[in-house]
């Protein structure tokens, strides 16, 4: 079973340069679906904060979204 | 296979080194000029629409005031009020350069107009590997000239409110109030801690950088991928599918351009906040 995964991967073309991609990619999404449905909630806890955890929120989810962005720029260049 | 390769081609439109322009200047590339028509373009703009300034003030330079003053009242929430007449001139220029410069990417024509691989069509190419204008952070040379700039204005602003002995103490030397021998005991500690924290600021140009670079990038080449996805339909469905397909991509780089300028910004103004608002705390360190 593991053995042919290999082979399937060589059948379906190179994606060595992608894999990063995909890891970055991951870690990005679960991490700026976190902060937005923390952002969601203390909305709801505190609706008059509004202005200052929207910023927080989108500095929040930019930060998170690097990560991701650095794993495209890699699959770009190599 | 050949499926691939064709997305793969479509996305390879745009090499990641921006490409001269002149074969004997190889330094002045696309993506220079760019940087020096948006430059050109805000400079100019500015001045003429504030050079007489009236007490009831004209739509543009309204525009401009409350530009100005919405950037003021947010980096100061930030920086503090003691800090905010040094920084303000670099963290305003840098958003709206950052800003002017994304969205500049965005107007038809930047990317789409210039030298690649002729098709039937007289003036039409079959797609484009040298184009005349490349949205200026698209090349990292800018954004990574953009972030050591800042980073080099971030150690001197630093240097001049706490001192270089202030600054060791606050990122080497033990805290909490200890003193006497557990001062001693704890300094290789905290030691170990500042020299992380050395390294985690040392990153900061390049995360800063890359950030930027790789959003606009992406942007970019996701536009052209979009543009050639109907390459191979027959003409009226081809064309209109080149225009019809980038459109909602198109507002989604607008949000990023203008997310991105804000966030490089905001950045900057968090690090110099991070750094020199410890000498105005009055406890005892």
């Amino acid at each position: 079973m593991l053995g042919t995964l290999p082979m399937l991967a060589a059948e379906a073309g190179n994606f060595g340069p992608f894999l990063p991609l995909a890891f970055a990619g991951l870690g990005a999404g679960i991490g700026v679906g976190i902060v937005g449905g923390k952002a969601a909630e203390a909305v709801g806890r505190n609706p008059s904060a509004f202005g200052s955890i929207l910023t927080m929120g989108i500095i929040g989810m930019a930060l998170a979204e690097a990560i991701a962005i650095y794993g495209l720029v890699i699959a770009f260049t190599k | 296979m050949p499926m691939e390769l064709t997305y793969l081609l479509a996305a390879e439109q745009l090499t990641v080194q921006a490409n001269p322009l002149f074969p004997h200047a190889t330094w002045f590339t696309n993506s220079m000029l760019v940087t020096i028509i948006v430059t050109a373009l805000v400079v100019i703009w500015a001045r003429r629409s504030t050079a007489k300034m009236e007490l009831v003030p004209s739509r543009v330079q309204n525009l401009f005031e409350a530009v100005v003053e919405t950037l003021y009242i947010t980096f100061e929430g930030i920086v503090g009020k003691h800090m905010i007449p040094k920084v303000f001139a670099l963290l305003a220029s840098l958003f709206i350069f950052i800003l002017t410069a994304n969205w500049f990417g965005l107007i038809p024509g930047v990317g789409t107009i210039g030298f690649g691989e002729p098709s039937s069509v007289p003036l039409a190419l079959k797609d484009i590997s040298e184009p005349l204008l490349r949205p200026a952070n698209a090349d990292l040379n800018m954004t990574l000239g953009m972030a050591l700039f800042f980073m080099c204005w971030w150690l001197f602003w630093t240097l001049q409110e706490v001192g270089l002995f202030g600054f060791l103490k606050e990122n080497f030397a033990p805290k909490g109030g200890v003193k006497g021998f557990l001062w001693f005991a704890l300094l290789p500690l905290f030691l170990f801690v500042g020299v992380i924290e050395m390294i985690s600021i040392a990153i900061r140009p390049v995360s800063l950088s890359f950030r930027l670079f790789g959003n606009m990038y992406a942007g970019e080449t996701l536009l052209h991928t979009m543009q050639s996805i109907g390459a191979g339909l027959p003409p009226p469905l081809g064309w209109i599918s080149l225009v019809l397909f980038p459109l909602p991509f198109y507002f989604l780089e607008l949000l990023v351009g203008l997310l991105q300028a804000f966030v490089f910004a905001m950045l900057c103004a968090v690090y110099i906040k991070l750094s020199t608002t410890h000498e105005e705390e009055g406890t005892s360190h």
